[in-house]
């Protein structure tokens, strides 16, 4: 057993094997992590063994020795059926891997779509103009930050909780019937990167508003101006941002104060 | 003596505040601020968000029915959630001190848990019984689900359309279904065979599923043939929550077209789960479908395709017995309109929606039944016509233009709980500009709506799903195979070559 | 004293007595000795104004084994009326007066309610906090027994086969708690728990009797599970006997 351990081919037979179980079983149970895409696993191991080549290729000694049972396998009389299982099982796998290679199957087509498209300069809301660029939440200098903020509330709890959740993480318990998934507020890729003009567009808007690279026809998200007033998508925005407590990103000011 | 009591005060009180502040941020929405369960999200819900007022009530307990549920109870429903309605999990959320929190919070919502007398006691469950076959313990299982009743309102298959289904309501007075027990993912309790057994043990209190214990100490029934039958209401569901996946697969089929959906040829087809959801995008919206997704089978000839649907749904409408049923469903929920909507016996209904033509980019008309500018084509059968499907064009949510005389063939069974149905249609079509024709070898957007009119549903008021696909397969080509012989006699050869040589050198050295 | 209620439930249980034969009719009517006989009673009857509502009609084809026990079909209990507009199963309390602090023990016998041919027997009836409230199954055929409450603990239970018994008991008074079957429908009962014995259920001519109340001013309330209540408020001296009636008006 020892003379195995200390044979430079087992051990790096061993380290693969470990390199194996520890991206397979150990990452997905690290917190924050998630199970490794078998395209990932492949590419991890790849860059194991060659680190490995490079390690026992490094010493002459070492290589030769690494190289030995290998070479046994190609030449010894006594290892003939393993030298035969080893051709047909290696010869299976090529024609069983080009095999599904070449099957036409057909897959969903892929789904390119910008996740946070470029806005547009204006939008009518039910008949008025609204410009958006430069556009802040009148809501956060006007009124009752509190009554704003409870009037957010009730809107998002009415309207938006079948499908982006009591946690605001787009999972309501309706979501899993949609694609692409409902927005997940919590996600530093959202609102986080967004200004609250942009958000009052999509919530306005919603699916039938996005441009083309939005994938429009997907969208379940609802055009709220059929349901909400300015003020109400208004509150709603203000709520998002404060259950969250992400900061809504702000418009540049240039030197002069007027852009 | 007095001072670990006021210490005791002093934590307790502790905790009540930062469980307040907990409740009022993340659960007021839905159970109210006052824990009446009437917070703004309530009139969208049913089953409705817990009221943790008055006496108390708690369906997921391990404690006897009438008795109040332990923590552990209490903490288990804040942490995973309460599958199937709008509870979500709580404990990707919020701390551990903040869940133990808000549980000391919502008990200060009821004066029963303030009295020390009314120490909740747990049920002592028995364990899963060991030895038998499974065939036995579902037999045994299967025996005592009739003897002890549960067909009155799950069914005689388990699906939730027993007699006595209709009339079901909670305490107070919302309507309530009883449970298809074919769908274990979605039961309030967790799915398990253990989940199951303690639900019979200590039944759902509020609700119509009274508890089972009684049963055991009368000697009506053993413990161990009470968890028979939760292992065989068990068995009802599949092992796991089906998966969704996006492409139907239809294979080519080279004996006749299945039109019947008990056709035998269907058993060696694959089947695709398809979740649907409330339409809440469009007025007037629907927050409680009652149809929670379809099982979807397709094949095709040389000429011709046959899609089957399944899907659960508890009664054939219209049915004047669900008509108390649909009223409280009516009450229950807000609505868009200003005006509340009088029960009617409305029929169940499908449609199943194609785009027009099978789109050779990514765009393709909206999902929720297209556009004035980009209509959708549909299928739709309804169970006041079984036997006819209509075929026309959706332009929009509201506008569906129905072409005569072209409606695929149908054929459709109801049995315990379950629709199902097959359309058939030639691929090819006669009017290619309103009737899609279908190709091999092509992902074929597909979409699908359902109405349960025995829950209020028609109109705009249905369960929708977003766009799948649908693929008719071809048969593999011979030529598929040339490359993977083509690389295996490639792969023997270079091998063969490199024990060859090897074994060459090895002779030359030792030659030498 | 309680004469009606006894007459009503006890007449229950020398029924299912009868066909149980398991139980000697000395313990369907205990005395209780604890109320004086020499006291205050009030009588009086029970009436209605107006048409008396019709009582739906109860379609039992899916329970033959109950349905078989009826020459007709039978009906809900709604508004059972007597000859000149009488009204029954209306529960007649003393809501107020009994003075604080005066205990009642619970009669050690329980009060049966049954099950026979899918409705409930009684279908109004009262009992004292803590006494034995015995839910007996005589129909082959599941029944569930839900409890509505809201000063007491709700429950819910089972009995799928003829025979079964369960005993419950109610802590802290409360008019009414609602008693119902999932499984049935139109199965409800009405149940007035209450911390003396001063209570009675009008019979089919409406009547009532209060018995052996202390002197003194009490209010008695009279409630009628579609009429709503009434009260009266009632002053008697020892050994005297006072009468109330009250009238409910049909909608």
């Amino acid at each position: 057993m020892r003379a195995y351990l200390k044979h430079p081919f087992w051990q790096a037979v061993l380290l693969l094997v470990l390199a194996y179980l520890v991206i397979v079983f150990v990452i997905p149970v690290l917190p924050g992590s998630a199970m490794v895409p078998k395209s990932v696993v492949l590419q991890y191991m790849a860059t194991v063994l060659v680190g490995i080549l490079i390690w026992v290729s490094d010493d002459e000694a070492r290589w030769t020795l690494f190289k030995e049972p290998l070479h046994e396998v190609l030449i010894q009389p006594r290892l003939k059926a393993v030298r035969t299982a080893l051709l047909a099982v290696v010869t299976l796998m090529v024609g069983c891997l080009t095999y599904s290679q070449v099957k036409a199957s057909v897959a969903a087509p892929p789904n390119l779509r910008s996740i946070h498209p470029a806005p547009p300069s204006q939008i009518t809301f039910r008949g008025k103009t609204i410009a958006l660029v430069g556009l802040e939440n009148p809501l956060r200098r006007s009124g009752d930050m509190a009554a704003h903020l409870a009037e957010g509330r009730r809107i998002y709890y009415q309207n938006c909780v079948p499908c982006h959740g009591d946690h605001l993480d787009g999972q309501g318990h309706f979501a899993s019937g949609f694609n692409p998934l409902p927005a997940n507020f919590q996600d530093n890729g959202t609102i986080a990167q967004l200004t609250e003009s942009f958000v009052f567009w999509r919530v306005a808007k919603g699916g039938p508003g996005l441009p083309r690279e939005g994938t429009p026809w997907n969208s379940a998200m609802p055009a709220w101006e059929e349901f909400l007033t300015e003020d109400e998508i208004w509150s709603v925005v203000l709520f998002l941002y404060d259950q969250t407590g992400w900061k809504p990103r702000t418009w540049e000011v240039s030197a002069e104060g007027s852009k | 003596m007095i001072y670990p009591l006021l210490l005791l005060a002093v934590v307790a009180t502790q905790d009540t505040s930062a469980g307040k502040q907990v409740y009022t941020k993340w659960c007021a929405g839905c159970h109210g601020v006052d824990g009446k369960g009437d917070g703004e999200g309530a009139r969208h819900m049913i089953p409705p968000p817990r009221d943790f007022t008055g006496n108390a009530l708690y369906q997921i307990r391990s404690t006897p029915s009438g008795q109040l549920p332990t923590d552990a109870d209490l903490l288990r429903s804040i942490d995973e959630g309460l599958p199937g309605t709008a509870m979500p999990a709580w404990k990707t959320r919020l701390s551990d001190r903040q869940r133990r929190d808000v549980l000391a919070y919502i008990k200060t919502f009821s004066p029963y848990f303030a009295d020390t007398t009314q120490r909740p006691q747990p049920v002592v469950f028995g364990s899963a019984p060991g030895g038998g076959s499974v065939a036995d313990a579902l037999r045994v299982g299967r025996q005592f689900y009739d003897s002890i009743g549960c067909r009155k309102c799950h069914g005689d298959l388990g699906r939730g359309d027993g007699p006595s289904a209709p009339t079901l309501k909670d305490d107070a007075g919302h309507p309530i279904f009883a449970a298809d027990l074919h769908e274990n993912w979605r039961f309030n309790g967790g799915g398990t065979a253990e989940d199951i057994y303690h639900r019979l043990r200590t039944g759902l209190d509020g609700t119509p599923m009274p508890s089972f214990s009684d049963l055991i100490e009368q000697k009506f029934l053993t413990d161990e043939q009470l968890w028979r039958v939760a292992q065989y209401v068990r068995s009802l569901s599949p092992k796991e929550p089906p998966a969704v996946r996006d492409v139907i697969h239809a294979p080519l089929v080279t004996k006749a077209l299945p039109h019947a959906p008990d056709d035998s040829a269907w058993t060696s087809v694959d089947g695709y789960w398809f979740p649907l959801v409330g339409q809440v995008i469009r007025k007037e919206r629907w927050f409680a479908p009652a149809v929670t997704g379809v099982w979807v089978k397709a094949v095709h000839t040389a000429d011709s395709i046959a899609l089957r649907v399944v899907w659960d749904d508890r009664s054939q409408s219209p049915d004047t017995a669900w008509l108390a049923h649909v009223g409280r469903v009516l009450n229950t929920l807000d609505s868009d309109d200003s005006t509340r909507e009088q029960p009617a016996p409305w029929p169940d209904q499908l449609a199943v929606q194609f785009p027009v033509a099978i789109p050779s980019g990514m765009e393709r008309p909206y999902f929720l039944m297209g556009s004035p500018g980009a209509p959708v084509y549909q299928w739709r059968w309804s169970s006041s016509s079984r036997t006819a499907a209509v075929a026309g064009l959706a332009r929009g949510i509201d506008r569906f233009d129905p072409q005569a005389g072209s409606g695929p063939g149908v054929r459709v069974v109801y049995d315990h709980g379950q629709w199902r149905l097959t359309f058939t249609r030639a691929l090819a079509s006669a009017d290619t500009a309103s009737q899609l024709p279908f190709r091999t070898g092509r992902a074929i957007p597909v979409a699908f709506f359902a109405w349960d009119g025995s829950n209020g549903e028609h109109g705009t008021r249905m369960a929708i799903s977003t766009w799948y696909f649908l693929a008719l397969d071809e048969p593999v080509p011979a030529r598929v195979f040339i490359s993977p012989v083509l690389a295996m006699v490639l792969t023997l050869g270079l091998g063969m070559l490199v024990v060859w040589r090897a074994q060459q050198k090895t002779s030359y050295r030792r030659q030498q | 004293m309680n004469g009606r209620i006894f007459s009503v439930v006890g007449g229950m249980f020398l029924l299912t007595v009868c066909s149980k034969g398991d139980r000697s009719a000395v313990q369907a009517a205990p005395p209780r000795t604890e109320v004086s006989a020499a006291g205050g009673t009030i009588t009086g009857k029970v009436k209605f104004t107006g048409a008396a509502p019709k009582n739906p009609a109860i379609d039992m084809s899916e329970e033959a084994a109950c349905k078989a026990k009826y020459p007709t079909t039978p009906t809900e209990e709604n508004v059972v009326a007597g000859a000149a507009n009488a009204l029954a199963n209306v529960f007649v309390y003393v809501k107020s007066g009994v003075p604080a602090g005066q205990t009642f023990p619970a009669p050690a016998t329980s009060v049966v309610l049954d099950q026979n041919g899918c409705r409930y027997h009684p279908h109004v009836f009262g009992i004292m906090v803590g006494q034995g409230l015995e839910i007996l199954n005589s129909d082959p055929v599941l029944h569930n027994i839900k409890a509505i409450a809201k000063a007491n603990r709700p429950f819910n239970v089972s009995q799928p086969s003829a025979g079964m018994k369960t005993t419950r008991t109610f802590a802290a008074p409360e008019v009414m708690v609602n008693l119902e079957c999932n499984v049935h429908g139109w199965m409800h009962a009405y149940l007035g728990v209450r911390p003396d014995p001063f209570f009675a259920v009008t019979g089919p001519d409406g009547s009532f009797s209060i018995k052996g109340l202390p002197p003194g001013t009490y209010t008695i309330e009279a409630w009628h599970e579609k009429f709503g209540t009434q009260t009266a408020t009632v002053t008697i001296a020892a050994t005297e006997s006072k009468t109330a009636n009250f009238t409910f008006a049909a909608h």
